[in-house]
C-alpha cells in the first residue's frame, strides 16, 4: 500500500513540477481560477470574498462538489478535507470527528440554518445531500460569538443554488455495486420579480455483509446497513422591490434502515421558513427570519403496519438580523468599509423522545450578539464580536467573545490571527436522559451540567503567487467542563446495571495544523494536495481519573490529495479525468479492559492506517450530458478489520452515471 | 412596504402556532395495547429472567416462574448456569466457549402446560415439534391427521441458548440456564449477533406440536413485538385441539 501511496505522490509531484516550467509565463484571473474570488458569508456572516475574509475560510465549490460526485455532506468531506473521519459509534451510527471534535462540537447549517436531531451526537448527515448545493464553507474553530452553542470546533455551512437563469431542468441517475441508485432532478424558474426551485433526490444502498480476520483487537462490523432516502426542497424567491425580497423554503426528508427486516427504522424530517432581506438604504440591510426544522424518527412494525414513533426534535427559531456599513478613508485613493452586524434570536427547542425521564421537555434559547468588521487599512482588517446566549430550561447564560484579524504583507501574502470562544450547552437529552441500553447500561443524564467551553486560538496564512495557492494554519483548543459520558458506576450494591452518568469532564487540549497547496494551469491540468495533523487529548474527569475515549479519537496525520485534467476537445465534447485520494495514519485509543469493573485499568487499542484513492472519467457531451464513470477504492483495499473507523468498503466500487441539463440540449448543441 | 411586511406575517404566524410540538402527528401511529383476538394468545416474553407457562386449555392464565440463579438444596449436577464467552463483537454468536458452570436449583414448573416461552426459546411439556411448509393456520389441512406419521423433536439439552442475564455482555460473556428446550419450536423466532442490537427474525411457518398425552395442537408466532417496540413480545396464533 505504502509503495503505491508514494509511486502516485511522486507522480503527482512530478506533474506540477512540469507543468510550473510549461506555464510559468501564463497569466490569468488566477483568483478566480483558485476560487479566491469566492464570496463567503459564514465567518462574518456578511458576504466577502474569500481572499478578503479574516476568518480563515475553505470553500468547497459546486465545481469540486460536480467533480467528486459526492452523494451527501459525509462523501464530499472525506474527499475534500483531511482531518475529516466518519466512522460509526454503537449500532452503527454516524460519528464525525473534525479536527478533534465530535458532531456535537460542529454546527453544521444549510443556508445559515441549524438542523434539528441528532443521534448519538451527530446530525443526520444522509439528510444532507449535494443535490441543489452551490457550495460549503467551512470555518475551523470556535465561532460561537456568532452561531451560538455547538460552534466549538467550527461551522460547516451549506449553502443551496439560487436561480438566475429564465430556467432550467436537470435530471441525472448513478448506479454502483450493492444496488447503489441515486437519482437527482432539479427544476428552476427564473422570472422578472420571482424565482423558484423545486430538487428532488433519492438514494438506495442495499445492506452488505463484510467478513474480517479472526481475532480482532476490539469490535468489528460484519454487516453494513444500507439505506433508502428521499429528500425534497422547494424554495420560492420574490422581489417585492429592488430593495426588498421575501422567500420561503420548504423541505421534506425521508430514510428508512432496515436492521431488522420486519421493524426497519425510519427517519423523518419537515422544515420550512421564510425569511426577509431589506435593503433600506446602500448602508442599511435589515434580514428577518423564521425557521422550522423538526426532525422524527419512528419504528415500523411491519408485521402489523404500525409506525411508532419514539423521538421527536422541533425546533422553531426567530432571527433578526441588521448590517450598517461604514465608509471611512480618503474619497481620493478609495473608501475603506467597515460593518457593523447587530442581532438576535429566540430558539424554541422540543424534545420528545421516550428514554428521556419525562418524555417531552421543552426550551427557550435567547441570543443577542453584535460584530464589528474594521478595515483599518487596506491591509489590516479586524473583526470582532459578542454574544450573550440565555437558555429557559436551567437559566444558563453565557458571554461569547471573539476577535480576528487579517493583515495583508503582500498583496499575495496574508497572515490570519483569531481568537475565539465557544461553549456548548447541555442539550436536552444530556440533561434528562435516562436510556437502558440493551440491558448494558444506563445511560444518566445530570440536570446539572455546566457548558462545555473552548478557547480557540488559530493562525494562517494564505499565500498565491501564479497559478499557485498556498496555506498553513495552525490552532490550539483548551476545553473545559466538556460534556461526555463520565466513569460507569453502580449507585447501589443491589444494582444490577451501572450507570453510565454525563458529566463535565476536565480540561483538555485539542491542537493541530494544516498545510495545503493547489495549482491550476491553462493547460487543464489542477491539483491540490492537504495534509492535517491533529492532536486530541483525551480528558480525565474532574478526580483525574482517566476515563474511556466516548469516540475513536482523530486520527493524528491525514493527506487529501487530487490531480485533475480538464480538456475540451470541441465545443461538443470534453473530458475531465480525476484522481484523488486520502491517506490516514493509524491512531491509539484508550479503552477499559472491563466496563464492570474500571479499576482493572484501560487498554490500547490500535486502530490501523489506511488510504483510498479514486478514479473517475466525466465526459461531457454538447455542454448538456455528461456520462461519469469512477472506480472508487481504486487499489481494491479491503481492511483486515472492520472496525468502527474502517473505510466501509468491500473492495473496489466501479460507478456510472449520466446527468443531462434539458434546458441546454437544444442550445449547446446547435452550436 | 406594510403590504409586504403583512404577508410575511399571514405566513410566519400559522407556522408558528403550529409547529411548536411538530406538525403532521397523523403520519405515526400510537401505541395500543394488543388485544388478543380468538385462537391466540398474546405474552410479554421479553424478560430475561422468567419462563412464562401456556396451557392451551386454559389460555387466559399464563403463570410465570423465575428463572433459578441460586442453589438451594442438593445439585443435580446439571441445572444451574452455564457460563460462555461469545463472540459478540466479532465473528459472532455461533462462535462461542464454555467458561463455568454454576450449579442452581433446577427450573420450577407448574403442574399443568403444555409449552414454555422465554424469549426466544421455547420449551414443552414433554412434547415434539414438527414444522410445517405452512404460513397460514387458514391454509392447515382440517385435522392434524396428515402429519401424524411425519417425524417430530423432541426437546433438548442446551446449556448456551437460553440467555438469562446481559449484565456481562460488554465482556462477551453472558450465562445461560441449563435446560431441555425444543430446538424446532423455538425457530419461530431466532436472534442473531451481530448485528448488535441483536437482529431477530421470525420464521412464519406453522409448526404442529403433540403434547405428551397425544392431543396436537397448530401454533404460530404472529408477531414478537410489542406496541412500543419491545422485543420478544409474543402473539402466537394456535389451534387446540387440533
Amino acid at each position: 500500500m505504502n509503495r503505491r501511496f508514494y509511486t502516485t505522490l511522486l507522480v503527482m509531484l512530478h506533474v506540477l513540477a512540469v507543468n510550473a516550467q510549461v506555464n510559468v509565463q501564463s497569466v490569468d484571473s488566477l483568483d478566480k481560477e483558485l476560487d479566491l474570488h469566492e464570496v463567503v458569508v459564514t465567518g462574518t456572516r456578511t458576504p466577502k470574498f474569500l481572499k478578503d475574509t479574516p476568518i480563515q475560510t475553505r470553500v468547497i465549490t459546486s465545481r469540486d462538489i460536480q467533480r467528486t460526485d459526492a452523494t451527501n455532506v459525509m462523501d464530499l468531506l472525506t474527499q475534500e478535507l483531511p482531518g475529516v473521519e466518519f466512522s460509526y459509534a454503537m449500532n452503527q451510527q454516524t460519528h464525525l470527528n473534525f479536527a478533534g471534535f465530535g458532531g456535537q462540537g460542529v454546527l453544521f447549517l444549510v443556508d445559515g440554518e441549524r438542523l434539528a436531531g441528532e443521534t448519538m451526537d451527530d446530525v443526520d448527515f444522509s439528510r444532507l445531500t449535494m443535490a441543489g448545493v452551490e457550495r460549503i464553507e467551512i470555518v475551523k474553530g470556535a465561532a460561537s460569538a456568532l452561531y451560538g452553542s455547538n460552534a466549538t470546533g467550527g461551522v460547516i455551512n451549506i449553502i443551496t443554488k439560487k436561480m438566475h437563469s429564465p430556467w432550467t431542468l436537470n435530471v441525472g441517475g448513478r448506479y454502483g455495486k450493492h444496488n447503489q441508485q441515486r437519482y437527482d432532478a432539479s427544476w428552476g424558474v427564473s422570472r422578472k420579480r420571482w424565482s423558484n426551485m423545486l430538487t428532488a433526490n433519492y438514494n438506495s444502498l442495499d445492506n452488505y455483509d463484510v467478513k474480517s480476520d479472526a481475532n480482532p483487537a476490539t469490535r468489528v462490523i460484519s454487516t453494513i446497513y444500507g439505506d433508502k432516502t428521499l429528500n425534497l426542497k422547494e424554495q420560492m424567491t420574490w422581489k417585492a422591490s429592488e430593495r426588498l425580497s421575501l422567500s420561503g423554503r420548504l423541505g421534506y426528508f425521508f430514510r428508512e434502515t432496515c436492521r431488522t427486516p420486519e421493524m426497519p427504522e425510519r427517519y423523518r424530517d419537515f422544515s420550512g421558513g421564510v425569511r426577509s432581506l431589506w435593503h433600506i438604504s446602500d448602508k442599511d440591510v435589515l434580514e428577518a427570519n423564521y425557521a422550522f426544522d423538526q426532525y422524527d424518527k419512528s419504528d415500523f412494525q411491519r408485521l402489523v403496519g404500525l409506525d411508532i414513533r419514539d423521538y421527536s426534535n422541533v425546533q422553531n427559531t426567530l432571527r433578526t438580523l441588521y448590517h450598517h456599513t461604514f465608509e471611512h478613508g480618503d474619497p481620493s485613493i478609495g473608501l475603506r468599509t467597515s460593518v457593523l452586524t447587530i442581532g438576535a434570536d429566540y430558539m424554541h427547542d422540543y424534545l420528545f423522545n421516550s428514554n428521556l425521564a419525562a418524555t417531552k421537555y421543552h426550551q427557550g434559547n435567547f441570543d443577542v450578539f453584535a460584530q464589528y468588521d474594521w478595515q483599518i487599512s487596506d491591509r489590516l482588517e479586524v473583526v470582532g464580536a459578542l454574544r450573550y446566549d440565555w437558555f429557559s430550561d436551567t437559566h444558563d447564560s453565557h458571554l461569547t467573545p471573539k476577535l480576528n484579524a487579517r493583515y495583508k504583507i503582500l498583496h499575495n501574502l496574508a497572515l490570519r490571527a483569531g481568537y475565539g470562544m465557544g461553549f456548548r450547552a447541555p442539550t436536552l437529552k444530556e440533561k434528562y436522559y435516562n436510556f437502558d441500553m440493551s440491558g448494558i447500561w444506563i445511560v444518566e443524564g445530570n440536570p446539572q451540567l455546566k457548558p462545555e467551553v473552548s478557547h480557540n486560538f488559530n493562525v494562517s496564512a494564505e499565500y498565491t503567487r501564479g497559478h499557485y495557492n498556498l496555506t498553513a494554519s495552525a490552532y490550539y483548543n483548551l476545553v473545559t467542563n466538556k460534556i461526555a459520558t463520565s466513569l460507569p458506576y453502580f449507585q447501589s450494591p443491589t444494582d444490577r446495571l451501572p450507570y453510565l452518568p454525563y458529566s463535565n469532564l476536565d480540561r483538555y487540549n485539542v491542537y493541530g495544523a494544516e498545510l495545503g497547496a493547489q495549482a491550476r494551469w491553462s493547460s487543464g491540468i489542477s491539483a491540490r494536495l492537504t495534509y492535517a495533523f491533529t492532536r486530541e487529548e483525551l480528558p480525565t474527569n474532574k478526580d483525574g481519573q482517566q476515563t474511556n475515549n466516548q469516540y475513536i479519537p482523530a486520527r493524528p496525520h491525514s493527506l487529501n490529495a487530487s490531480i485533475n485534467y480538464d480538456h475540451a476537445f470541441t465545443s461538443h465534447y470534453g473530458i475531465s479525468i480525476g484522481l484523488s485520494g486520502r491517506v490516514l495514519s493509524s491512531v491509539k485509543s484508550t479503552e477499559y479492559r472491563n466496563y464492570y469493573d474500571i479499576s482493572q485499568g484501560t487498554v490500547t487499542i490500535n486502530y490501523p492506517a489506511y488510504t483510498i484513492w479514486k478514479l473517475s472519467l466525466v465526459q461531457t457531451i454538447c455542454d448538456a450530458f455528461r456520462l461519469t464513470l469512477a472506480l472508487d477504492n481504486l487499489f481494491n483495499y479491503r481492511p483486515r478489520y472492520y472496525y468502527l473507523n474502517a473505510p466501509i468498503t468491500d473492495g473496489a466500487w466501479f460507478q456510472v452515471g449520466l446527468c443531462m441539463d434539458i434546458d441546454k440540449i437544444g442550445k449547446s448543441c446547435r452550436k | 412596504m406594510i403590504r409586504c411586511i403583512k404577508n410575511l406575517l399571514c405566513l410566519v404566524v400559522p407556522l408558528l402556532l403550529a409547529g411548536c410540538e411538530g406538525i403532521l402527528d397523523g403520519l405515526y401511529d400510537e401505541p395500543q395495547p394488543i388485544v388478543a383476538r380468538e385462537g391466540q394468545i398474546v405474552v410479554d416474553a421479553s424478560d430475561w429472567g422468567t419462563w412464562h407457562y401456556i396451557d392451551f386449555n386454559r389460555p387466559d392464565s399464563i403463570q410465570s416462574h423465575p428463572i433459578p440463579t441460586i442453589l438451594t438444596g442438593e445439585t443435580d449436577g446439571k441445572s444451574g448456569q452455564y457460563l460462555y464467552w461469545f463472540d459478540v463483537w466479532g465473528e459472532g454468536i455461533r462462535k462461542n466457549e464454555f467458561r463455568e458452570f454454576t450449579p442452581c436449583d433446577a427450573q420450577c414448573d407448574p403442574e399443568e402446560w403444555a409449552i414454555a416461552v422465554h424469549r426466544n426459546n421455547v420449551r414443552t411439556n414433554g412434547g415434539e415439534v414438527l414444522e410445517t411448509s405452512f404460513s397460514s393456520m387458514d391454509e392447515l389441512p382440517e385435522t392434524s391427521e396428515p402429519f401424524h406419521n411425519m417425524r417430530f423433536t423432541p426437546d433438548e439439552w442446551s446449556e448456551n441458548e437460553v440467555w438469562d442475564s446481559q449484565e456481562q455482555m460488554l465482556l462477551c460473556l453472558i450465562p445461560s440456564q441449563g435446560i431441555n428446550v425444543n430446538k424446532v419450536l423455538s425457530s419461530w423466532l431466532t436472534m442473531d449477533i451481530p448485528p448488535m442490537p441483536p437482529a431477530f427474525t421470525r420464521n412464519p411457518h406453522v409448526f404442529i406440536l403433540r403434547l405428551k398425552d397425544g392431543t396436537y395442537a397448530a401454533l404460530q408466532l404472529a408477531n414478537y413485538v410489542s406496541p412500543s417496540g419491545v422485543k420478544c413480545y409474543l402473539t402466537i396464533n394456535y389451534k387446540y385441539p387440533y
